[in-house]
């Protein structure tokens, strides 16, 4: 099965993305903040990552970055509300599969999700 | 050569030809006025006979005499006749019948005069003079001559009768010249009929003349009461300061010598150098205390209003302080009604700040437009304006320009205007009617009210300025507001689209469960249920998707974003922004024209910024329509909103929105795109951003251009060009 790690400090975001694609036998999990969810990138190496760009002790960006920098090459992909320049370029050369904006359409997200899983 | 014998009849007449003769000097700048020049004829008369009296009175030779008495008799002759005429005019009378007939027997007397039949011979009286020894016709002159005087008079008071205060109190001073001249006038009979009294009385003839020629030719006359306490006071303390002194050296000079030996004289002397210093004060205390007396009424009022000029300063709202200024005004002066004009210097007028009247229904004139005849009379010579001035100079000069000013004054309802100026701005103009007493105004009453009017532009010019400090301030603070939530935006923003975000997430979700389960086996009322919440989901994340979008939108205001464009149908995002302002539409009875073709191309664009476009324009539109509706009350005005687009260029779709509302002036149209300019009624209809918004949603982010069409009183048209949308 899939691994799947969703990154987003809001509660219900977590609970019904993980309702949402466990139906789609994808094994998900969860991680409220950056600390939390480098450890279990480390643990649990999950094949994709949907981090979420704004978020309280450490921004998405640094988190990719601490990542990164283990010489972990997961797929991420960025969730934002608003672009901001230099947070794009930044992801972006620290390496991303794409940038997902809120509020999403579910199927797009779905589609992109899938699509990137079975690219492995 | 046999020496002239100057006597004090002699005297006396060229005192009178003197007097007459500078009358008819000053009066020559009036020449004018009818009745003015026929006063001239009058003391033409006066001086001829004044001459030649002191001619005669000094002559020796009797023939002389004889001749210089005839001719003085053509001055005499005309006397009543040009005084009647003066009268005549002064009253308004209408039957020239006698005026005629005393023309005629003067020329009759002319004639005559030169007869023995009239004046005989002539004789020495009080071993001075010679005068006139009289015959037949000479009797009857002497009756025809006091009949028209006598006529003239009875004229004067049936016209009394029914005057206002001013006529009345000028033709009070003449009765008073009356009573002085003419009696002093009849002395000069009393020779002619061997009565033994020296004709001292013709020294008064001159004070006659005088004291009408004033009445006639001053327009304010001050009261006949002030003039008679003055002239009386002035006489009678003079004669007691000439007098005592007089008295004691005649009456005592026996004892005084008694009493102080040869230098008695000393005695008088001291007396009447005591007396002359003392005189002018003794006048000014008692002069003050019989006119105070005289004027209680109005030293109580001009002391109230002195004391509200001084209070005025501290109101602050413009409104209650001029509803003030005309309710003390109106009150203690007693008046009719009083009114208080405004400079509106945006519309080149004065309007009705506020009035006051005794009757209910009282309908002042509500504007004062910049070129009527009382601003440009006001703004030249600065001063107080009173009716009843100018309608006599239109009479006596039948000049047009008085002539229209005192019509203007009569339509204001104005028996005074009295300007206020701070500097050389005229600030407001106050209107006064009449006294309720009837009474003139005085020049003290002139000088109060210039001094209250002044008071009040200064503390009008206060509150108008801090009117205009609270609107800067109300829109500085609301500037402030808005500058807040645009700051506040970002983090709002960001905060509602997490919201947002989770909705959709949970929504959506949900909706995939159903979608997997709902072909399952279940009881009819069960999948039922599951597709009614199906749906309700579905239109939450519609919503959803909306909300993401007005979030976008709003961010449009403080920086760019990603523009979120897509096939925007017209009809719909006119639907869409009728809708947001349903309300209104109804309310105002609102009609709305669309002329375009439905099928018209797609336009490249953000609904919900175009919507948020097309929001505004509706609502400035419903605004215009509403202020011409309240300000113009014009009968069967519909308020209507045509909008049409139309494909006439390949890439673009023409756009235009028009209204029927009041429009906009010229001025205003260049300030029309700038943040915070609104002429909307109050400022808490609008914030004044709307077309600034418009402009940048337009033209910076979908790359159109708007253009704006306005005419005062016609309405306003709004054209919009967009691109068309290309899949």
């Amino acid at each position: 099965m899939p691994k799947l790690l969703i990154v987003d400090d809001e509660i219900d975001i977590r609970e019904f993305a993980k309702n949402f694609f466990k139906k789609r036998n994808i094994d998900v999990f969860t991680a409220s903040g950056g600390q939390e969810a480098f450890e279990i990138i480390e643990s649990e190496k999950p094949d994709l990552v949907l981090l979420d760009v704004r978020m309280e002790e450490m921004t998405g960006v640094e988190l990719l970055k601490k990542v990164r920098d283990t010489g972990n090459n997961v797929k991420v992909a960025m969730v934002t509300g608003v672009e901001e320049e230099e947070t794009v370029q930044e992801a972006e050369n620290l390496g991303i599969i794409g940038y997902i904006h809120k509020p999403l359409v579910l199927e797009e997200l779905e589609k992109i999700v899938l699509k990137e899983l079975n690219n492995n | 050569m046999i020496e002239q014998h100057i006597s004090l009849f002699s005297v006396s007449g060229l005192f009178v030809f003197l007097v007459s003769s500078s009358i008819i000097i000053v009066l020559r700048k009036l020449w004018l006025s009818r009745l003015h020049r026929i006063w001239v004829f009058f003391n033409f008369s006066v001086a001829f006979w004044g001459l030649f009296a002191f001619l005669f009175g000094k002559e020796n030779n009797p023939s002389h005499a004889l001749v210089l008495i005839r001719i003085s008799f053509i001055g005499i002759i005309f006397i009543p006749v040009f005084l009647y005429h003066t009268i005549f005019i002064l009253c308004d009378l209408k039957k020239t019948g006698f005026l005629k007939a005393t023309y005629y027997q003067a020329f009759i007397w002319l004639l005559l005069s030169w007869s023995p039949l009239f004046i005989k011979d002539v004789k020495f009286v009080y071993s001075s003079f010679y005068y006139s020894d009289p015959y037949f016709f000479f009797h009857v002159f002497i009756i025809i001559w006091l009949l028209i005087v006598f006529i003239s008079h009875f004229e004067l008071f049936h016209t009394y009768l029914k005057s206002d205060y001013k006529r009345k109190n000028q033709i009070l001073y003449l009765f008073l010249g009356v009573a002085v001249g003419f009696s002093g006038g009849i002395t000069n009979f009393f020779p002619v009929y061997n009565i033994n009294i020296y004709p001292f009385g013709n020294f008064l003839i001159a004070f006659y003349c005088i004291i009408v020629s004033h009445a006639i030719m001053q327009y304010r006359l001050s009261d006949i009461r002030v003039f008679i306490t003055r002239a009386g006071l002035f006489i009678s303390i003079y004669a007691l300061i000439l007098g005592i002194p007089f008295a004691i050296a005649f009456g005592w000079q026996k004892e005084l010598v008694q009493l102080i030996g040869d230098n008695w004289w000393i005695g008088p002397l001291i007396i009447s150098t005591v007396l002359a210093t003392m005189g002018p004060f003794i006048y000014l205390f008692i002069q003050k205390k019989a006119e105070d007396r005289l004027f209680q009424e109005q030293l109580r009022y001009q002391a109230t209003l002195r004391q509200a000029s001084l209070g005025m300063g501290r109101i602050k709202d413009l409104k209650r302080l001029v509803t003030l200024i005309v309710h003390i005004v109106t009150r203690t002066v007693r008046l009719e009604h009083s009114m208080i004009y405004l400079n509106d210097s945006q519309n080149k007028r004065f309007y009705l700040g506020a009035s006051r009247s005794r009757k209910v229904r009282f309908k002042p004139k509500s504007i004062i437009e910049y070129d009527s005849p009382v601003v440009n009379n006001l703004s030249v010579y600065k001063n107080p304006i009173v009716y009843d001035e100018i309608k006599q100079r239109t009479q006596d000069y039948g000049d047009l320009h008085l002539a229209h000013l005192e019509a203007e004054m009569k339509k204001i309802d104005a028996a005074l205007v009295v300007p206020s100026f701070v500097d050389e701005n005229l600030i407001a103009i106050v209107v006064l009617g009449k006294k309720i007493s009837g009474q003139m105004y005085s020049d003290d009453d002139l000088a109060v009210f210039s001094i209250l009017a002044n008071q009040a532009a200064l503390a009008i010019e206060n509150a108008q300025f801090y009117e205009d400090m609270k609107q800067t301030h109300e829109q500085l603070f609301k500037a402030e507001k808005m500058a807040t939530i645009g700051t506040m935006a970002d983090g709002l923003s960001h905060q509602i689209n997490n919201r947002l975000h989770a909705l959709g997430f949970i929504a959506g979700d949900i909706l995939d469960t159903i979608k997997m389960k709902k072909n399952m086996h279940m009881p009819s009322e069960l999948r039922e249920m599951l597709i009614e919440i199906e749906h309700g989901l579905s239109r939450i994340q519609d919503n959803v998707s909306q909300g993401g979008e007005v979030v976008q939108g709003l961010l449009k205001y403080s920086r760019r974003g990603e523009e979120g464009f897509s096939e925007v149908d017209f009809d719909h995002l006119i639907d869409a922004s009728i809708e947001m302002t349903q309300f209104k539409i109804k309310s105002g009875s609102i009609r709305i024209l669309r002329e375009y073709d439905t099928k018209l191309p797609k336009i490249k664009g953000n609904f919900t910024q175009l919507q948020e476009v097309f929001f505004n324009l509706i609502d400035n539109a419903y605004d215009a329509m509403m202020q011409r509706k309240e300000e113009l009350h014009e009968e069967g005005y519909l308020p209507t909103i045509k909008i049409m687009a139309q494909n006439t260029q390949p890439d673009f779709i023409n756009i235009t929105v028009e209204d029927n509302g009041i429009g906009i002036k010229g001025e205003d149209r260049q300030k029309l795109f700038t943040p915070f300019f609104t002429t909307k009624l109050s400022s808490k209809k609008g914030t004044g951003l709307g077309l600034y918004v418009i402009r940048k949603l337009i033209e910076d982010n979908h790359g159109g251009q708007v253009k704006y069409e306005s005419q005062f009183l016609r309405g306003t048209k709004v054209h919009i060009r967009l691109p068309v949308a290309y899949t």
